[in-house]
């Protein structure tokens, strides 16, 4: 059997289990709710959920345009130049190592319990490892890249655009991967401790009343967000960065040269 | 295919590429101490020449090759390419392989070709043109659609000196480019690359550590040694071309070989 279909198969088995078990009374409902009994729930809610949706997608988004666009930029600074990284590099790396979501009350202080406090937040967890992936990208660019661009009269502008710009997206999309979820689990989390609408905060509110089909509704809901972002940067993997995927057919032994395609051309 | 009116064949003027090396010197500082990396190397090198850098390690032999690809200034001296001197990197007039091929992973193998030329703006079917006739001369011809990572060791550097060759310089110039390469291809690569030489007339000044390598490409085999980097002899390599793989188990190979290695081993 292939290895696709196998998958295939256990995530058909899982969803059948999901709708089994509780059916049969092998696990309580107020544990796992049914399948079908979740998005019954989700369904009869549909406008609540819609707009708690709307709520968590704005805030991601905003988080999101923060974490990368200023990872990028500052992990490229950073990656490029090796002042700022000294100064720098260490401090944003222990600070990597630390649980921010003990500053959350204090943003919530600050900013209030609306979405500019998980916009901070979710901006600054998802920042962190965007930046650092970006300027592990830049600073292990090959130099020898640089120098065959610089001997083919490359100008700086050239060698930023043509060589560093290209060289380092793989390891800048992999940051991004980690970057962006972090900033969805950073708004869902916030959302979840101190706030009024988002669904985080359904899940929440469900949970404090055993409304087990709810909270399960607003799971499925964040599950497909995640889904849905693995989607997207795959495909901006795919578009933007195949050099990188090893798998691409064999590789060409010399043989392939020598035998009829290799003619002297003069 | 039909050559294009506007490609120019892949060969360089006949009074093209002289190379003229007047008292190189070269100093840099390491730990704040001034070390003279090369002292008062002078070296004539006519068009059309095959010339060969040997010399142990830390004999400056690759920083000569860097200040002739104008990628290095040198500390004193001068260093002329067509009469002219070299003050910064000139593709018109020097191309330059290097010893891991240094291709663009994220570009195929005509796109790498391409690249020299659409740094300076040249038409896509101009570049195409001149790719695909450079490929041909490096016995490439329909691979051009392949990623580096799809492609030997070999056909690497054939794709590497493909790039070298495509904006037509009159000097190539060649860092241990097949270092990386197991014995049989280097063997075939040697004999690819002198056939791509006789074919465009180049000037070519060659790095290697290989002294059978050495013997076996050069016309002229230029022994250096180390700290300072000093030019200790100049062999002219009389054996005949084509070279063949006979040669290398004769005995004027062999007494060629040996007198390079007495050199080195007393510098090193």
């Amino acid at each position: 059997m292939k290895p696709s279909t196998l998958r295939r198969l256990i995530v058909i088995a899982l969803i059948a289990l999901w709708e089994i078990l509780p059916r049969t009374g092998l696990v309580p409902e107020l544990f796992l709710p049914s399948l079908s009994s979740t998005l019954k729930a989700g369904f009869t809610e549909a406008g609540e959920y819609g707009q708690a949706l709307l709520v968590t997608l704005y805030e991601v988004g905003v988080s999101m345009a923060f974490a990368c666009g200023g990872g990028i930029l500052l992990g490229a600074l950073v990656g490029s130049l090796p002042r700022p990284r000294v100064l720098i590099m260490p401090m944003v790396s222990s600070l990597y190592a630390v649980p921010l979501v003990i500053l959350y009350p204090v943003f919530t202080v600050w900013l209030g319990i609306g979405s500019e406090s998980k916009i901070a937040f979710a901006s600054i967890y998802g920042f962190l490892p965007t930046m650092l992936a970006t300027a592990a990208g830049i600073q292990t660019i090959d130099p020898q890249l640089l120098l065959a661009a610089r001997s083919m009269g490359a100008t700086l502008t050239q060698r930023l655009v043509r060589v560093v710009l290209p060289a380092a997206i793989p390891t800048v999309l992999s940051g991004l991967r980690i970057g962006g979820a972090l900033v969805i689990v950073g708004v869902v989390v916030s959302e979840m401790l101190i706030s009024s609408a988002g669904i985080g905060y359904l899940i929440s509110r469900y949970r404090t009343i055993l409304d087990s089909p709810h909270v399960f509704a607003g799971v499925l809901l964040v599950l497909a967000m995640a889904v849905a972002f693995n989607a997207a940067i795959k495909w901006i993997e795919r578009k933007c960065a195949i050099w990188q995927t090893g798998t691409r057919g064999a590789q060409a032994t010399d043989d392939d040269v020598a035998t009829g395609a290799m003619q002297p051309a003069t | 295919m039909q050559p294009l009116a506007n490609v120019t064949p892949l060969r360089s003027p006949p009074r093209a590429g002289a190379i003229q090396i007047n008292d190189v010197g070269q100093v840099y500082k390491a730990r704040g101490q001034d070390v003279l990396a090369l002292s008062q190397v002078s070296l004539d090198i006519k068009p059309g020449r095959f010339v060969v850098l040997v010399g142990p390690s830390g004999c400056g032999k690759s920083t000569l090759l860097m200040m002739l690809a104008g990628l290095r200034q040198p500390t004193s001296g001068t260093i002329l390419i067509n009469g002219t001197p070299i003050t910064q990197p000139d593709p018109d007039r020097v191309g330059v392989v290097f010893q891991e091929a240094s291709l663009f992973p994220w570009l195929t193998a005509e796109d790498n070709v391409e690249f020299p030329l659409a740094l300076r703006g040249v038409s896509k079917a101009e570049r195409r043109a001149r790719a695909e006739e450079a490929l041909k001369l490096v016995g490439l011809e329909g691979f051009g659609k392949r990623h580096p990572q799809e492609l030997s060791g070999g056909m690497k550097q054939r794709v590497s000196i493909a790039r070298g060759l495509v904006q037509d310089p009159p000097v190539l110039l060649m860092d241990e480019p097949f270092a990386a390469l197991d014995e049989q291809t280097r063997m075939t690569m040697g004999d690819e690359l002198l056939r791509i030489w006789a074919a465009t007339g180049k000037t070519v000044v060659f790095v290697t550590h290989s002294l059978t390598e050495a013997v076996y490409l050069a016309d002229e085999v230029v022994v250096m040694s180390a700290r300072p980097g000093r030019i200790v002899d100049q062999l002219q390599i009389p054996l005949p071309r084509p070279r063949t793989y006979e040669m290398l188990s004769g005995d004027a190979f062999s007494s060629l070989r040996d007198r390079i290695w007495r050199h080195i081993r007393k510098s090193a």
